[in-house]
């Protein structure tokens, strides 16, 4: 399980990555740093969430917290979670 | 950047381009980042600027929440504190009942005023206030989120709601949360239930007046913005396919240029 984390955590870097670029905030961004804080637009995270689907072969459901969606650790939990 | 008006008060704008100046006034959902978008093509030509509602945003928050004639008197205010004569007003929603008393109250100081979703109603405002009134029931009594999840669908049109899907819907909320408090929200929609509401009063409104819906406001139909357009002295309508209660969200671009193009005919014709 830690492991699994971890990976999703590093893939969902990625994909900031792949949006913003390796110079952009993701760089030193924290696993636990509120993204928005961080100055992720909303319309960058609806592309996060998009990619996201893409990459982890889910689908977002309306009804989740918005503490899911605040940082890379929360939104690589909820992807594990799905797994289990 | 901040300007001081009455009472040590300080609003918060931004202030973009060159040219006519348009004056965008915030619903009470609503902060001055999130014009930069719906605004950009607008401030190629003309002077765009946008501020956040005292007791609002990042403007100051007074003990006592504002009334409407303290709005009003904001935007004189932040005219004067910027050292312009006249604007033209682009409001939104409940902000249109703020255009109309600025118009009225301050006839020299508007130029034009675009009234784009509006919570006026060609025969009064009863069914805008009975959903501003729902609306606050659900934030005091189940938060901002189960607000959020109340007025999407009401607020956005249909297409644009199954374009964005669910991370459209997931996305915007993180927007929401982080531009407004729940005491903010709470002040505004109780002041957005007070004031003048009778159609009445549109007559007596001289600046030329854009309505522009979308075809798709759950609020008001286009036949009734019509009908609201022709209470006004000089008033004009647009409609947007489409298009729901904030209709420069569903096409940016084609809602400044409606706006644009408001503006150069009343310039013209000056």
């Amino acid at each position: 399980m830690p492991d699994q984390v971890t990976q999703t955590r590093q893939r969902i870097r990625e994909l900031l990555v792949e949006m913003h670029g390796p110079d952009s905030f993701v760089r030193n961004v924290s696993d636990t740093v509120s993204l928005r804080q961080q100055g992720l637009s909303s319309a960058a995270l609806v592309s996060l969430l998009v990619r996201m689907e893409d990459a982890f072969g889910f689908e977002w459901d309306d009804d989740i917290q918005p503490e899911v969606l605040r940082s890379i650790s929360s939104l690589a939990d909820h992807v594990v979670a799905l797994r289990v | 950047m901040r300007a001081r008006v009455r009472d040590g008060v300080e609003l918060y704008y931004e202030s973009t381009g060159s040219g006519p100046v348009v004056l965008t006034l915030n619903n009470f959902f609503m902060t001055t980042p999130a014009w930069r978008v719906v605004t950009d093509e607008l401030s190629v030509a003309h002077r765009v600027v946008s501020y956040d509602l005292r007791g609002h945003g990042r403007s100051s928050h007074p003990e006592t929440y504002p009334s409407w004639d303290d709005h009003a008197d904001d935007v004189v205010g932040l005219l004067d504190a910027l050292e312009i004569d006249k604007a033209y007003l682009l409001s939104t929603s409940i902000s249109t009942v703020l255009a109309r008393d600025v118009a009225l109250k301050y006839p020299d100081r508007v130029k034009g005023i675009v009234l784009a979703g509006p919570a006026l109603g060609p025969r009064g405002m009863r069914r805008h206030r009975l959903v501003q009134r729902a609306w606050l029931l659900t934030l005091e009594h189940h938060g901002m989120a189960a607000l959020y999840a109340h007025l999407y669908p009401e607020v956005f049109g249909a297409e644009m709601i199954e374009e964005l899907g669910t991370p459209g819907f997931l996305g915007l909320r993180e927007s929401f949360l982080a531009l407004s408090t729940k005491e903010d929200l709470t002040n505004g929609l109780k002041l957005a239930l007070t004031g003048e509401s009778s159609p009445d009063l549109l007559a007596r409104v001289q600046a030329p007046t854009l309505v522009v819906i979308g075809d798709d406001d759950v609020l008001l139909s286009p036949s009734g913005a019509q009908e609201l357009a022709a209470k006004f002295p000089d008033g004009r309508c647009e409609i947007m396919p489409g298009a729901g209660h904030l209709p420069f969200l569903d096409d940016a671009s084609g809602f400044q240029a409606l706006v644009a193009k408001f503006v150069d005919e009343v310039e013209a014709n000056a």
